[in-house]
């Protein structure tokens, strides 16, 4: 009985025990405390993700979801003085594949494209890899697109994501080779150049100036790229766009040139080698300035063909080189600067002082011939310079010292640049002290000698001579040449430039009015009658500047020929420099290309559009060689400087 | 059965506002797929669901009673359930297709248990459950596990998750527990080496991707990664409808499923986020304190569990997303689109208050 009550007793405890469930209010009481456990955990968590690294994750979404693309301010006119259009932009449809977008969809999507675009798949994806490798955030695969391509593709975007159409501008120059060394060309900015100018507002798909005029104004014609944002989904189509700022275009620019002049002077260049510039003499305004050979600016947009690019670069020709801004020994269109020195010093007192001329000259051992090898007999000033008789400027070399010179060299605007591009080259006016410290020697008085006629070491570049008979021409004022007149303004305003004049030279009117009458009678009845012009004063003078090669190969190079003049109808209203490299002699070749470009300039022919005719035939070949003992140490051009 | 007017009142006053947080979750739940859905089909096919699921709910609330459950009902269910798993194991399916719908078993498999094991222990309860009926219990639980396992190794281990801490509530003896515990450890050190070795490289990429969503965000850390993204952005107020870019971008995968809290928390901001866990927590307590109020030892266990399996399928889904668990496929009830979740969603619903309310009309 004990027993049995104690196992009742002992029951109804356990099941007292469960009626009463204390034990699972405890338990229930811990899964509370794990349910807030649970949650205050979670709700951490979030606030974590959301409050504290809010900014964090909404520029992680930015930068996902969002692309910013540029849009490219177009660049800045170029404009001539008479208005035309020389350097403007058009309107085109680019594609685009953005190569985030289209991720591993590669494949698919150029299919696709090629097959709209009627291109081959193989090729067209070779491009896109090529590319790719080069840009940065988006592709430019194709430019230029027919609006049948642009239409075929926008209608099927949906189905090619990371594919993007843009209107954008492109750069276009109507007139392609005759401007090209003035006005430069433009090409896509290069790494080094981003990195370095990206704080400026350049984008990695910008271009940026490379000669001439594009690259010495680019901050003018640059303008300021704009910007859109848009989405991208996940899928990396495009979609709304967010923000977007406006571009500013960039400044136009007015020029001196004259288009007409331009084009003639490109015409009469193009078929040969060298360079012509024309100033205007009343404020240094660049008339017109051309190079040849040249090279069709657009091809740097539009690119160039493996063969084109291949026959530029390697061209002997050099066509990149603005040859107008390159220096060369200036031949006998030096020897004004010897009469001036010789003027100014005294040693010419009168035209009527003369030298006799036996077509030789002697100093001390070595024996220096003029090129007329008969002899131009007895010879004043006046027709020392226009026959360009050597033995006259020899014998004013040995009464001269070259310091004297080389200072009116300088004082005339030779060995400095004239405008003050890039691509300029400075020249070289030889002194004592130049060749002490170049070639570690003294100066010899023969030297001299050869410095008198525009041999040895003295380098120009054809802008200079123009500028320097431009101080003849204009009596003195030594202005400097500029090719930008105005700058003008998106919103319209302008910013005119002036003439600036450098220095006012002072010349006795007498010496001037000697030169002068010699530099008249050089087209008269001297070497370069084949540049008269009727009813037009055309006063010059020309140059065969010898090129004597070291190098067996190019040891039978043709002479430089040079003619330098100014003309007008009273007053000289145009300076110009023809230059055409290993040419032949200044008069024969030279001076009919001056000529012709001056019948453009007073309007007496209209500006050719074929080719000028030979005028070699008709006038008497006329070689005004040096042809002295000494071995000239210039090997081809530029030789002076290389040393 | 005596039944007063008064418990009707009484039942109805004292479950009210559990039911109204339910109304409040279905709401929410079917305006948030109504936002994310593409297509307003998609939506109605979710609110369809949901209706569906409800009816259930109130059918089964007002005209059955758990108690009446017969024992050889829900074995053969275990049974069958199990045999249907089986097949699908061979056929190595999650997904039953039915043509019409789609069905995913697994999910019905925590509501038989959980009944099952519940009449099976309210028959005889006691502070601790004894080893034998445990061991029964474990045999019982494991055979479906096993079963979902090849197909679906997260889902088998949450489940697992869910029952064991269950249990463990119930009463696990110590000495068992301890057993287990150093079972379950030395078997970790021992196996998780090789395990390791033998892991396939998608499911060591889910690990991966986990530890390092950023490093990884282009392969396995992508889904992670986006969601963290999507979270982060919604900030305090959250970005509203249709301006979220995780969202309307398509950058969300499983936007209407697994990740479709990722999506609220972009929309709504921690705001909304704490209104969800404010109104699932509740559901959670009110849960609990059913099992805590309800006099008979089967309401008790099973009110608890169905609590327990809402809060691990919350803490596993928005541990997820968030980056604080390893991301699995495991739905979140009320925001996550789906059939077979929902519906179970209802059922274990049914069972809380059925039980919440039948303690009013026992004596």
């Amino acid at each position: 009985m004990k027993n049995r009550a104690f196992v009742i007793k002992d029951l109804s405890k356990v099941k007292q025990k469960i009626l009463k469930s204390e034990f699972w209010e405890k338990r229930v009481f811990w899964a509370k405390i794990l349910l807030f456990f649970i949650l205050a955990v979670l709700w951490g968590r979030f606030f974590y993700l959301q409050v504290i690294k809010h900014s964090y994750y909404v520029k992680k979404a930015k930068s996902r979801s969002v692309v910013t693309y540029t849009i490219k301010a177009p660049r800045g006119n170029i404009i001539t003085a008479d208005g035309v259009v020389v350097a403007t932009n058009k309107a085109v449809f680019n594609l685009y594949i953005d190569i985030e977008g289209v991720k591993d969809k590669e494949d698919e999507v150029l299919y696709k494209l090629s097959k709209l675009l009627e291109e081959d798949f193989g090729s067209l994806k070779e491009r896109f890899y090529l590319l790719k490798k080069t840009s940065i955030s988006r592709v430019l695969l194709k430019s230029d697109l027919r609006w049948d391509e642009v239409a075929k593709i926008m209608v099927r975007l949906y189905y090619l994501p990371g594919v993007s159409v843009e209107v954008e501008s492109e750069r276009y120059y109507p007139y392609g080779e005759a401007y090209f060394h003035l006005i430069g060309y433009v090409s896509k900015i290069n790494r080094e150049e981003y990195l370095k100018l990206k704080d400026k507002g350049y984008s990695v798909e910008d271009l940026i100036g490379r000669q001439g005029l594009e690259k010495v104004f680019e901050e003018e014609l640059k303008g300021k790229n704009g910007y859109v944002e848009i989405e991208r989904d996940a899928y990396g189509r495009l979609g709304r766009v967010i923000a977007r700022t406006e571009p500013i275009a960039g400044n136009d620019l007015i020029l001196t040139v004259d288009h007409n002049l331009q084009l003639t002077a490109y015409e009469l260049l193009k078929v040969r080698r060298g360079a012509i510039v024309a100033l205007s003499p009343s404020d240094g305004g660049i008339l017109a300035m051309v190079s040849a050979p040249s090279v069709d600016p657009q091809k740097f947009i539009t690119g160039f063909t493996k063969e084109e690019w291949q026959a530029i670069s390697s061209a002997k020709q050099s066509p990149f080189l603005n040859k107008a801004l390159k220096v060369y020994p200036p031949g006998s269109t030096y020897k004004v600067i010897t009469a001036l020195t010789a003027l100014r010093k005294g040693i010419i007192t009168s035209p009527g002082q003369s030298v006799f001329c036996p077509g030789y000259f002697n100093f001390g051992s070595r024996t220096f011939k003029c090129w007329e090898h008969r002899g131009h007999g007895t010879v004043g000033l006046i027709k020392a310079i226009a026959v360009s008789c050597d033995v006259y400027f020899y014998t004013l070399g040995t009464k001269l010292d070259v310091g004297d010179i080389a200072s009116v060299s300088k004082e005339f605007g030779l060995g400095q640049k004239a405008l003050g591009w890039p691509e300029e080259d400075a020249g070289l006016v030889p002194d004592r002290a130049w060749k002490r410290k170049r070639l570690k020697q003294d100066w010899f008085p023969g030297e001299t000698v050869v410095l008198s006629i525009g041999q040895g070491y003295i380098l120009t570049s054809p802008l200079q001579l123009a500028k320097l008979y431009m101080v003849i021409a204009n009596g003195g004022y030594l202005y400097r040449p500029y090719i930008v007149k105005t700058i003008q303004k998106v919103d319209g305003t302008k910013i005119e430039f002036q003439p600036v004049l450098e220095k006012k030279i002072e010349m006795t009117p007498q010496h001037l009015e000697w030169i002068r009458q010699g530099l008249i009678e050089v087209v008269r009845s001297g070497t370069a009658k084949s540049a008269a012009v009727p009813g037009i004063m055309v006063a010059g003078k020309t140059g065969t500047a010898q090129v004597v090669s070291l190098s067996a190969k190019t040891k039978h190079l043709e002479h430089h020929a040079w003619f330098v003049s100014y003309a007008g109808k009273g007053t000289p209203e145009i300076v110009s420099t023809i230059f055409v490299e290993h040419g032949g002699s200044g008069g024969g070749v030279a001076a009919p290309l001056a000529r012709e470009l001056y019948k453009v300039f007073f309007k007496i022919s209209t500006p050719p559009n074929q080719a000028l005719e030979e005028e070699r035939e008709e006038i008497p070949e006329v070689g005004e060689n040096f042809t002295g003992e000494i071995a000239n140490p210039l090997e081809e051009e530029n030789a002076g400087e290389r040393r | 059965m005596q039944v007063k007017e008064d418990n009707h009142k009484e039942a109805i006053k004292r479950n009210l506002k559990g039911f109204l947080v339910v109304l409040a979750l279905f709401a929410l739940g079917n305006i948030h797929q109504f936002f994310i859905a593409e297509s307003l089909g998609f939506f109605i096919k979710n609110l369809l669901w949901h209706v569906l699921g409800l009816s259930i709910f109130f059918f089964l609330l007002f005209f059955t009673d758990y108690k009446k459950v017969s024992f050889r009902a829900l074995w053969y269910a275990y049974w069958i359930l199990n045999f249907v798993l089986f097949i699908m194991l061979i056929f190595g399916k999650r997904w039953l297709n039915l043509g019409f719908l789609s069905l995913q078993p697994s999910e019905f498999v925590k509501f038989i248990l959980l009944w099952l094991i519940s009449l099976y222990l309210s028959r005889e309860p006691s502070e601790v459950i004894p080893p034998k009926k445990l061991l029964k219990i474990f045999g019982l639980i494991a055979l479906p596990l096993i079963l979902i396992m090849p197909a679906d190794l997260d889902y088998a281990f949450i489940m697992g998750v869910m029952f064991f801490s269950w249990l463990l509530f119930i009463g696990i003896p110590k000495r068992i527990f301890i057993l287990l515990l150093s079972g379950v450890l030395l078997f970790s050190f021992v196996f998780v080496p090789i395990a390791w070795q033998k892991l396939k490289p998608h499911q060591k990429g889910r690990i991966y991707g986990y530890l390092e969503p950023e490093k990884y965000a282009k392969t396995w850390g992508y889904q992670l990664n986006q969601s963290l993204i999507a979270i982060g952005s919604g900030g305090l107020t959250g970005q509203k409808f249709y301006k979220g870019w995780s969202t309307r971008l398509g950058y969300l995968p499983a936007k209407h499923t697994d990740l479709a809290f990722a999506v609220w928390a972009e929309t709504w901001g921690l705001l909304g986020v704490s209104v969800f866990l404010a109104l699932y927590g509740y559901l959670i307590y009110f849960g609990i304190c059913v099992s805590q109020t309800t006099k008979d030892w089967f309401g008790k266990y099973l009110s608890l569990g169905v609590s327990l399996i809402f809060l691990w399928q919350l803490f596993f889904n928005l541990g997820g997303c968030s980056g604080l668990l390893p991301m699995t496929s495991i739905p979140l009830p009320f925001l996550s689109y789906g059939g077979s979740i929902t519906i179970l969603v209802y059922i274990l619903l049914y069972l809380l208050f059925n039980v919440a309310i039948k303690k009013y009309f026992f004596k």
